[in-house]
């Protein structure tokens, strides 16, 4: 969450005045668009090579065994299997569903037959207790599933803050309290593109080539170096394309360096990607939470006291949860307590998911707020007004409450109720993120034909990365998009960071720009004895360059490439002062309760979002969109079960794990905060996914008076919360 | 692996194999692979059949040309199209496997259906056209550059599977309401939540489409 520090000198690059932009600040269709939409992109699952063995891992179908035997006999006679390996012995113990259950892989000369071969290993184990619930974790005697070493229950250590005693006052003088208890499940990422890797092996000294579906494809190499035994200057790793990661795939993991290992040990590329089944027992998840939220308002709204517990599920992992008040400010800090604890169950550990702990957090609160509001007969905008400290928020919580019809509803500060069965409702939720950026390279290379090539090794994960690795050059040089060849997802070009914490845009579009004015600078220097102008006095614009206030003086593009005896190569690096580090956003959504079945339809949804200057208002509203959806289907759809007694994963399958389809969008609004003039740049991706599905629940509550407490908001939990438990 | 036979409660004696065998033996007597009934049947008179492993090689009409492929009866349309046709055609892509995602959505006799459950062989002699069979980067159907003047796509795995099934349904209802594209479209998952864009782009080609009509 860095703030801008040293200040640009004159003739450091600059986004420049918004008036001025030809290229950034508009509707830029995506530059690999055309390869997306033909299939002709290739995804690391499309990669085939001359010889290559498909691999295949075998999981372990419940969380917790004792390995008997695992017998590869049958298995490895099967035809067309190349390469079989058990990673457990007889006497070793699965200890959770996760990366712990893989038993074996199979590597043979066709999807089918590595398929086959996974069929014919015989396992014998001797099922263990499950712990596949906070219960059974919590259970006297349950068996220690903590892979904290010395680990004597299943509870982390409770971090706890400020004084619970303060904060006890402060909630008994309070007008108005009000305490729940809100059990968020964990949410699956599903990325379409299921996690993988294709490892090409090559000769002792030669570069290896790895195809990854990642979010760092810089950090790759070092993440196989050890696996691959080669210097990670030895290992490329390429990713034009990925089908989504949504903070699931920063590392190799087991199954890039099983795929890794196998091509060492056949000396044959290897295709390894999960199936959807694996995925959903070891690829991650958001984590969980259980949370007791207590807060105290006074008269006047403003929140005075707060207390939290909460216990984070993140399955093996530690899970995440922002410290309260979230986004709110309580009047006095001190009287503000907390503590939260790891629960742990054998179930795959949790990883970073688009804003990590944030929209966990964001449901409780936004729940209390919108309760405190009815306590107090306070309007559900003025009351968030009244306890967010910044302007940016007011501002965007009008704009939204306008756009979705707030000055028109009738219940503003009280719930409303069912007419004939049917019920409409508004609720709201806010959001911040800090995006930050940190060292980042890119190289752009002018030639003497007029080409460019602006280089950097990031990865698009659907945010359009490539179309900004090109348009920020062409905005500086004058040129078009198309002009400029973006590349990107290669691990030899220059370094770029990890994707996650939306770090990627405030990472590398400095380095694009800091690079493409350089490249400026260059010519400019050639310029000075043909027009005869000084750096730093040209404007290029319309594939031209001409002295600034003279316009007679001037030259077209491809007149000044030719200038060039060589290849003009500009190195750019992160610049702080170009990007920005905290953004704002504001969510509305209306639905419908029928309150005879408790169905909810999302009627209409609303997003206003700061985010500097936009590079891509188009592949900015995707963004927003983006988030808007996922919150909605976490909020409404999905849930993750498991067999209680066996451990069985039952929702390993997209039948059974729902995700929103285009039949449960509403009308979708994406607006943009153009109040926001700060001239820096930054990602955004985490904050439009925090405050949707609070949004829903409040205007769930606002529609009948149900809060529902409980995700997801299936009719059978409004019914539950409306009626009482059948 | 063995199948019941329901009649009996007892094993049957086909295997999935021996039905290949069948399979194999229409296919090199007529050239017309998916006479599955008629073999069962003999394979059910006379129960010692003989198992045979492997793939039978037949051809699949894709995208107006004739493609040969080695396939299993097993094997699925989306497997033959993505691992055994020569180059394989990549774009139709696999995220579920079990028909519930729509990314492996091609069209079958005209119709959209989802190549992760068509068996390759009951394909035979029926035109099938794949995302590769709308356009290519260089030449766009309507549907395909609607897409990217909307930004239908983020990651774009889903993609291919949207562009086969907005063809699909405009073709099949192109006056659809905004309401009935989502009916049309329901098949389909998308996980960046691209849909608001998909529909936009849907809309734009029918708005494209009509005044062309008009036009003519
Ligand atoms: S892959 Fe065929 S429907 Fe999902
Ligand atoms: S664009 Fe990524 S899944 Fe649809």
């Amino acid at each position: 969450m860095s703030r801008p520090t040293s200040r640009p000198a004159a003739s450091d690059p600059s986004w420049g005045e918004r008036s001025d932009l030809d290229v950034l600040n508009r509707d830029i269709p995506r530059v690999d668009g055309p390869v997306k939409a033909t299939g002709e992109a290739v995804y690391t699952h499309d990669v085939r090579l001359p010889d290559m063995l498909w691999a295949r891992v075998l999981v372990h179908p419940v969380p917790r065994a004792e390995i008997e035997s695992i017998d590869l006999e049958a298995a490895s006679e099967m035809p067309g299997v190349v390469h079989i390996e058990a990673l457990k012995e007889p006497g070793d113990t699965v200890r959770y569903l996760g990366d712990d259950a893989v038993l074996a892989v199979v590597a043979a000369e066709t999807p089918d037959q590595a398929a086959d071969a996974l069929g014919a290993i015989v396992v014998q184990a001797k099922r263990l207790a499950p712990v596949v619930t906070p219960e059974q974790a919590l259970e006297e005697g349950a068996p220690v599933v903590s892979r904290r070493r010395k680990a004597d229950s299943n509870v982390g250590r409770a971090n706890e803050r400020g004084d619970e005693a303060v904060a006890d006052a402060a909630l008994a003088g309070a007008v108005a309290v009000v305490e729940r208890t809100f059990e968020i499940p964990i949410q699956h990422h599903v990325c379409l593109e299921t996690h993988g890797h294709v490892v090409q092996p090559a000769p002792d000294n030669d570069q290896v080539t790895v195809y990854a579906s990642t979010q760092s494809v810089s950090g790759t190499p070092r993440g196989l170096a050890r696996t691959l035994g080669r210097d990670a200057s030895k290992i490329r790793v390429l990713t034009p394309h990925m089908g989504g990661g949504f903070g699931s795939k920063f590392g190799p993991g087991l199954e890039g360096a099983l795929a890794a290992r196998v091509a060492n040990v056949t000396g044959r590329p290897v295709h390894l990607m999960l199936t959807r089944a694996d995925e959903f027992a070891i690829a991650g998840n958001r984590s969980g939470s259980r949370q007791n939220l207590k807060v105290g308002a006074d008269s006047d709204g403003r929140l005075v006291g707060l207390k939290l517990e909460a216990d984070k599920l993140g399955g093996v992992s530690g899970g995440s949860l922002p410290g309260p008040p979230y986004i709110y400010t309580v009047t006095d800090g001190a009287a503000v307590f907390s503590k939260i604890r790891s629960v742990h169950t054998a179930t795959d550990g949790s990883r970073a998911m688009r804003a990590p702990g944030h929209p966990q957090a964001s449901f409780a609160m936004e729940a209390a707020v919108d309760e405190l509001a009815y306590l107090l007969g306070m309007d559900l905008v003025d009351i968030r007004i009244r306890n967010l400290e910044s302007a940016v928020h007011h501002r965007q919580l009008r704009r939204v409450a306008e756009e979705i019809g707030w000055a028109d509803h009738p219940n503003r500060d009280r719930p409303g109720a069912a007419v004939n069965g049917r019920a409409v409702g508004i609720g709201f939720g806010v959001s911040v993120w800090g995006p930050g950026g940190r060292s980042s390279r890119c190289d752009v290379t002018v030639r003497p034909d007029g080409s460019v090539v602006s280089a950097t090794a990031t990865q698009d994960l659907g945010t359009g990365a490539r179309t900004y690795v090109a348009a920020i050059v062409a905005e500086e040089l004058g040129l078009t998009v198309d002009m400029v060849e973006a590349r990107i997802g290669d691990s030899d070009l220059p370094p770029s960071v990890t994707s996650g914490g939306s770090v990627t845009t405030g990472s590398s579009a400095p380095a694009i720009k800091d690079a493409a004015h350089k490249a400026r600078e260059g010519l400019e220097a050639l310029l000075t004895d043909v027009l005869e102008a000084p750096v730093g006095s040209y404007v290029w614009k319309d594939g031209r360059v001409s002295v600034r206030g003279d316009a007679s003086r001037s030259l077209p593009w491809i007149a000044v490439c030719a200038l060039l005896r060589e290849p003009l190569l500009a190195q750019g690096e992160f610049r702080d002062f170009l990007h920005e580090g905290r953004i704002h956003g504001a969510q509305a959504a209306k639905v419908e309760v029928d309150t005879l079945t408790g169905r909810v339809k999302v009627l209409k949804m609303v997003t206003c979002q700061d985010q500097g200057l936009p590079l891509n208002r188009l592949a900015l509203r995707s963004q927003i969109n983006g988030g808007m959806v996922q919150a909605l289907s976490y909020g409404l759809l999905e849930q993750r079960v498991f067999d209680e007694q066996d451990g069985f994963l039952l929702s390993d399958n997209l039948d059974l794990y729902k995700i929103a389809g285009s039949q449960e969008i509403p009308e979708m609004v994406a607006l943009i905060d153009d109040e926001d003039e700060r001239p820096s740049v930054c990602g955004m991706a985490e904050a439009p996914v925090i405050p949707g599905h609070s949004a829903i629940a409040g205007a769930i509550h606002n529609a009948c008076g149900a809060r529902l407490t409980r995700m997801p908001f299936t009719a059978d939990n409004v019914l539950e919360t409306l009626y009482g438990k059948i | 692996m063995r199948e019941m036979d329901p009649s009996s409660g007892e094993p049957s004696a086909i295997s999935r194999r021996s039905f290949l065998k069948g399979a194999t033996q229409v296919a090199a007597a007529g050239g017309i692979i998916g006479a599955a009934p008629a073999s069962e049947q003999d394979a059910e008179v006379e129960p010692e059949v003989e198992t045979l492993s492997g793939s039978a090689s037949m051809e699949l009409l894709v995208n107006g040309k004739s493609r040969s492929v080695e396939v299993e009866p097993r094997t699925t349309l989306l497997h033959a199209l993505r691992n055994e046709m020569k180059p394989p055609l990549t774009g139709t892509k696999e995220v579920c496997g079990t028909g519930s995602c729509g990314a492996c959505t091609v069209l079958i006799d005209g119709q959209p259906a989802y190549s992760c459950l068509s068996l390759a062989v009951t394909c035979a002699g029926r035109p099938i056209t794949t995302v590769e069979g709308f356009g290519s980067a260089d030449a766009m159907s309507d549907v395909q550059q609607s897409f990217c003047d909307k930004d239908g796509m983020m990651c774009g795995f889903c993609t291919p599977g949207f562009v086969v099934a907005t063809h699909a349904a405009l073709d099949r209802a192109p006056k659809a309401s905004l309401d009935e594209l989502k009916y049309e479209l329901s098949g389909n998952f998308c996980r960046c939540g691209t849909y608001p864009h998909v529909f936009d782009a849907a809309q734009a080609v029918q708005k494209d489409r009509a005044r062309g009509e008009d036009g003519r």
